[in-house]
């Protein structure tokens, strides 16, 4: 067990690498660079930009730059935002929440959605409710999300006006109620997709068990047919859904990017598309890297979550 | 930067738009008035929520920052004089604004005086004095210091401090756009800096000024609180807070306008189609504003298609601006011959209108013995009038202008192919160094309401040829250096009058970008909210954020 | 070469079986429908319509479905939207077997190399593929977009270059299986170069999975493209795609609400269309699936 762990541990460090240097050479060698928004300012001359730059350390050669960025960011420090100047973690945890909470309430919807869903297709598989979410969960998978929000704004907000177009709270109100009412909206378009894969699995999951001995035995020792479900093929198949729930992070992820633009939530997404727009680096990287890190450290406790209650699974 | 969005409307009505804002600028004249009026002053009370598009995060006015920072310096920080909507100097922290009548300048331009109010002080107590100021000029040319700009700074010598009120100094020539650039330096202390690296000091995340605000909170990515300063020198505060709110979009930020969550709308403002229905709205004011900025089709007057003026007046002629302003942006902007705003007092009336000509362009094409070749793409002495047109990426309504002259080029032979760069690429060394063809660019050439522009049209300022500044497109007139140099060594008003109205006729002429229109917002704030008003000559709305109040 | 002649055998009796599963999958024949048709559409749709995709009527903007000749109505430029639609379709399908050309060889180059060497070589190449696994695909591809000129070309190759993972992985496992059967061992033994074995012998009897992520990563090529486009990083305008058509639409969401509502219906069926097709694939292909 600890001999997995470390290498796990080993490998993950060794992907993050690569994820920072990918990283790091491709926003170095682009053209164009954080100083370009002053270069329509009043009074600027290319001569004061390449001091502000020579100042900020943009000429020094690349593989400097890098290492610099890393023994920082090895030493917990993630820099500061060319923007303004405030720490990157700062940030980035401000934006974490936004960007959690649009997730977890997404992902729990489409868990409890998609489970039963794909448990009452397997149950009766081949019948005309299964055959149904088959074709709606493709179709569903196939809809571009940013599409389906604006579809939402424009029937919701525009013309039922039921739902605000976008933000994650009211000025000056910042209510419990207030949030959902924000929330409701981005949070079951980003589930739309989640839900279909979610029920497409549990689907597959619940068949795999449904035709295992143990189930025979309890069906065959009188138990109801609901018992049964609910005991052993719901706790037998969401152990493969843990597995599922930390591989589909980057997904959701890039879901959640694109959502939060057409609803406006002030969550990483945008952080990271504003901070692309100034190209300021150390943000984008510090982004780059938080999102790696999540995915993997997120497959990693999907995987030894699955080892402690599955004693059947051996880690090797 | 400027960078306008676009909104649709219904049919373009440009005279009534262009009526109303007229109207709208007599109407915030008694209340421009009013500062100077005799207003009881009452204690601070209630608060204003100003919405921005975009969100301060520069909070040293003298390190790099873009338009919508100085929105939060005017209510922080004081300059030491600024100017009027009409273009005149008022003192703020000086006793008198220097000129070479009072004195404050000398006759050859080259020592400058100026005497500050007594019993000022800054939000932490601190007594503020000519020792802050000295500070403030001083910091800008300070090599380790990452520095917003030098011009002006770099001038200065011997700034000495006289007393606690009084600084003199001298020029190492003379240069009267300082005026303009001291309208628009807002003093910093010193005490704040000393031990600290002035790139990282604490202040840079929690500014003390003398202004009628002082800082408060910040959430990034959501708001700024500042709250009143009791001890303001001057007039005002009315207000016990201010609340600057960042709303990104701006579909929202009208939205949240029109519900009364925010009180001002600010900088990006009312996007132009929504300007009728905002007019409707029950206890709201709107008003349609010229700014600073102007639209313009740059050319990069080193390619050879553009050396040709003939080239250049046939692409004019086949600029269809009215169609533009009238149906792209729905008559808001005013269409314009000159870099100049319409509202200074430098503004050349007189240049000569455009006329939106197909067969003129043709004929002034053929008449240059530009022919058309293959594709019906017009060429001379193996040249082809072909070339790319950029602008920044995602910025819809130019992009729209664009494939519409795209179109009206084709019609006279010109083949011009669209070629859009994200921001951050489009303004780095592809704009310095002249690495386009041609551009549509909003700009805003003036620093404050001074005329002086060699930063952007004299030949020395190409760094494409060698030089140091914003000549991008690399134009060259030596008719216009010399009327450059002039205009900056003189302090005579009326002889500055004439040499930057020359100046605009010379340009006009020569045409090295072909001007469009003079960009014009919507404003709208709350009808209890009274203060706000436009000024052309100061880059944002709440350059007298003092004098605003509520109810 | 009597050896060659025995694994095409394998792939003559597989194929006619998973072709005949293939079109006894109704929702496959129904995406390849969609398909068909969409196709067709946009090749022919643009002879048949009265308007140029880039003429330009600012008298006729923002025109509703159904005006005059404009049967989708107009753009902000008074363009018409069904001669852009086609128009887009051919560009933004055309990115998508763009991508999916590329991808797969790239897919396949990487997985049988790693599949059949193993050791560090297979270390380095799949720890690659978790990398680019790692990174939200959408974040990669602003990054890449955001710094580089956007064309038709480049788009396609960068979402090549975060599509290609799935298929490096599938024929990575394929190749391991097979790897140590018989046919392998008998062409090692015969002492034919690691070269012919991996491209002529080992990749053909993988073909089938890797049609089938084939068959996905046209779709999904489609859905990102329509999602860099629309957030302003992919195709530039005057050219049209599906996604830079939606790019603005958001704006004019209250007033000209089929510019947004037109360019996704398309979208969504195009890659439904492609993802039916894979499901059907995979089912053919899957000689363990016993239909659904």
């Amino acid at each position: 067990m600890l001999r997995y762990l470390l290498s796990r541990l080993g490998q993950s460090a060794i992907l993050l690498l690569i994820v920072s240097c990918v990283g790091f050479c491709v926003l170095s060698l682009a053209p164009g660079g954080p100083l370009s928004q002053f270069a329509l300012s009043p009074g600027m001359t290319q001569e004061q930009l390449t001091r502000i730059a020579d100042q900020m350390g943009l000429n020094r050669p690349l593989p400097v730059q890098y290492m610099d960025w890393l023994s920082h960011l090895l030493r917990g420090d993630w820099g500061v935002s060319y923007r303004d100047g405030q720490p990157v973690l700062a940030i980035i945890q401000r934006h974490l929440f936004a960007t959690l909470l649009l997730m977890g309430t997404s992902t729990a919807i489409a868990i409890v959605l998609g489970s039963a869903i794909g448990i009452a297709s397997a149950v009766r598989r081949g019948g005309i409710f299964d055959h149904t979410m088959t074709v709606m969960s493709m179709v569903a998978l196939s809809i571009p999300t940013f599409w389906f929000g604006l579809v939402a704004i424009y029937v919701f907000s525009l013309n039922l006006g039921w739902l605000p177009s976008g933000g994650m709270y009211a000025v000056g109100n910042g209510s419990l109620a207030d949030y959902l009412h924000h929330l409701i909206m981005p949070a079951l378009v980003l589930a739309l997709v989640d839900v279909a894969i979610w029920s497409r699995y549990m689907r597959t999951s619940t068949l795999n068990v449904v035709h295992q001995d143990f189930v025979r035995t309890a069906r065959a020792k009188g138990l109801t047919r609901r018992r049964v479900l609910m005991k052993h093929i719901l706790g037998n198949s969401l152990v493969p859904m843990i597995t599922l729930a930390g591989l589909q992070l980057p997904v959701i992820l890039g879901g959640a990017l694109v959502t939060e633009t057409v609803f406006t939530w002030p969550g990483m997404g945008r952080l990271f598309l504003d901070s692309l727009g100034y190209s300021d680096y150390p943000v984008v990287m510090g982004l780059l890297m938080a999102s790696a890190l999540l995915v993997v450290v997120g497959s990693l406790a999907a995987d030894l979550i699955v080892a402690l209650i599955d004693p059947r699974i051996r880690l090797n | 930067m400027t960078e306008h969005h676009d909104r649709p409307l219904n049919p373009a009505r440009r005279r009534t738009l262009m009526l109303l804002g007229a109207a709208g600028g007599a109407m915030m004249a008694p209340s421009v008035l009013g500062r100077s009026a005799a207003f009881a002053q009452g204690a601070p009370s209630g608060q204003i929520i100003l919405g921005f598009s975009q969100e301060p995060t520069v909070f040293n006015p003298l390190m790099p920052h873009i338009e919508v920072d100085d929105g939060i310096y005017y209510a922080i920080f004081d300059p030491l004089f600024d100017f009027d909507p009409d273009g005149q100097l008022f003192p703020i922290l000086v006793t008198e604004v220097p000129t070479v009548a009072n004195g404050g300048i000398s006759e050859d331009g080259l020592t400058w005086r100026i005497r500050l109010k007594e019993g000022v002080t800054w939000h932490d107590g601190t007594p503020f004095t000519a020792a802050d100021v000295k500070f403030t000029f001083e910091l800008p040319v300070n090599p380790d210091f990452r520095s917003f700009r030098t011009t002006g700074y770099a001038l200065m010598r011997d700034i000495t401090v006289v007393s606690p009120t009084e600084l003199t100094w001298t020029m190492t020539k003379p240069f009267a756009p300082l005026a303009g650039v001291l309208a628009s330096t807002f003093i910093v202390p010193a005490h704040p800096f000393e031990g600290q690296d002035p790139n990282a000091a604490p202040f840079n995340n929690a500014p003390i000024g003398t202004g009628p605000f002082k800082w408060g909170e910040r959430m990034a990515g959501d708001h700024i609180l500042l709250t009143a300063n009791a001890n303001y020198h001057g007039e005002g505060p009315h207000l016990e807070r201010l609340i600057i709110r960042y709303i990104p979009d701006l579909n929202v930020m009208y939205t949240q306008f029109k519900a009364g969550d925010i009180d001002v709308i600010g900088l990006q403002y009312i996007t132009p189609d929504h300007l009728t229905e905002a007019e409707g709205l029950p206890g709201v004011a709107t008003e349609v504003a010229g700014t600073g900025s102007f639209e313009s089709f740059a050319l990069n007057m080193q390619r050879p298609q553009f050396k040709d003026l003939a080239v250049r007046q046939a692409l004019y002629a086949a600029l269809d601006k009215t169609s533009i302003i009238d149906a792209l942006y729905y008559g808001v902007p005013t269409p314009t011959e000159t870099y100049m705003p319409q509202q200074s007092a430098f503004f050349n009336p007189d240049l000569p209108p455009h006329a939106f000509s197909i067969e003129k362009a043709n004929q002034l094409l053929d008449d240059a013995g530009w022919a058309r070749g293959a594709g019906g793409i017009r060429e001379k002495d193996g040249v082809r009038l072909a070339f790319t047109n950029s602008t920044t990426a995602g910025n819809h309504l130019r992009e729209q202008a664009q494939q519409f002259i795209q179109q009206t080029f084709a019609e006279i032979g010109v083949e011009m192919t669209i070629s859009n760069l994200p921001p951050a690429v489009m303004w780095g060394d592809y704009w310095m160094n002249s690495e386009f063809d041609t551009v549509v660019v909003g700009m805003n050439q003036l620093s404050g309401a001074d005329p002086d522009t060699t930063n952007y049209h004299r030949s020395s300022a190409s760094p494409a040829l060698g030089g140091a500044g914003q000549n991008t497109l690399a134009y060259q007139n030596p008719r216009v250096d010399e009327l450059l140099d002039a205009g900056a060594a003189s302090f005579d008003p009326d002889q500055r009058r004439e040499i930057y109205r020359e100046l605009q006729a010379v340009i006009r002429d020569d045409l090295p970008f072909l001007p469009m229109f003079q960009y014009a917002v919507v404003k709208g704030w709350k009808e209890e909210v009274t203060g706000p008003a436009p000024n052309v000559n100061n880059r944002i709305d709440s350059w007298n954020v003092r004098d605003w109040r509520r109810g | 070469m009597t050896l060659s002649a025995t694994v095409p055998a394998r792939r003559r009796r597989t194929a006619p079986r998973a072709l005949r599963r293939f079109f006894g999958h109704k929702l496959a024949l129904l995406g390849l429908g969609i398909v068909l048709f969409l196709t067709i559409a946009c090749v022919v749709g643009p002879y048949l319509l009265p308007y140029d995709e880039l003429y330009i009527d600012l008298r006729a903007r923002f025109a509703p479905p159904g005006t005059g000749a404009h049967i989708l109505g107009t753009d902000p430029l008074g363009r018409d939207i069904a001669a852009r639609l086609f128009q887009a379709g051919q560009v933004s399908m055309a990115i998508g077997f763009a991508v999916m050309i590329i991808a797969t060889a790239l897919g396949s180059v990487i997985g049988v190399l790693s599949g059949y060497y193993g050791g560090y070589v297979a270390a380095i190449l799949m720890r690659i593929v978790d990398a680019f696994l790692s990174f939200p695909s959408v974040f990669l591809l602003l990054a890449l977009a955001a710094f580089l000129k956007p064309g038709p070309a480049m788009i396609a190759l960068i979402i090549a270059a975060t599509s290609w993972m799935e298929v490096a992985r599938i024929v990575e496992a394929e190749v391991k299986s097979l790897k140590n059967r018989d046919f392998v061992q008998a062409a090692q033994m015969l002492g034919l170069s690691g070269r012919w074995i991996m491209f002529r012998e080992l990749l053909p009897n993988a073909i089938g999975p890797i049609i089938v992520a084939a068959t996905l990563i046209v779709a999904r090529a489609i859905l990102l493209e329509a999602y860099i486009s629309f957030l302003g990083y992919g195709i530039q305008p005057p050219v049209p795609s599906w996604g830079n058509m939606l790019n603005g639409a958001q704006q004019y969401l209250g007033q000209a609400p089929w510019l947004a509502i037109v360019p996704g219906i398309a979208i969504t069926l195009a890659v439904t269309g492609f993802n039916f097709i894979g499901d059907g694939l995979r089912d053919a292909f899957d000689s363990r699936s016993g239909g659904r």
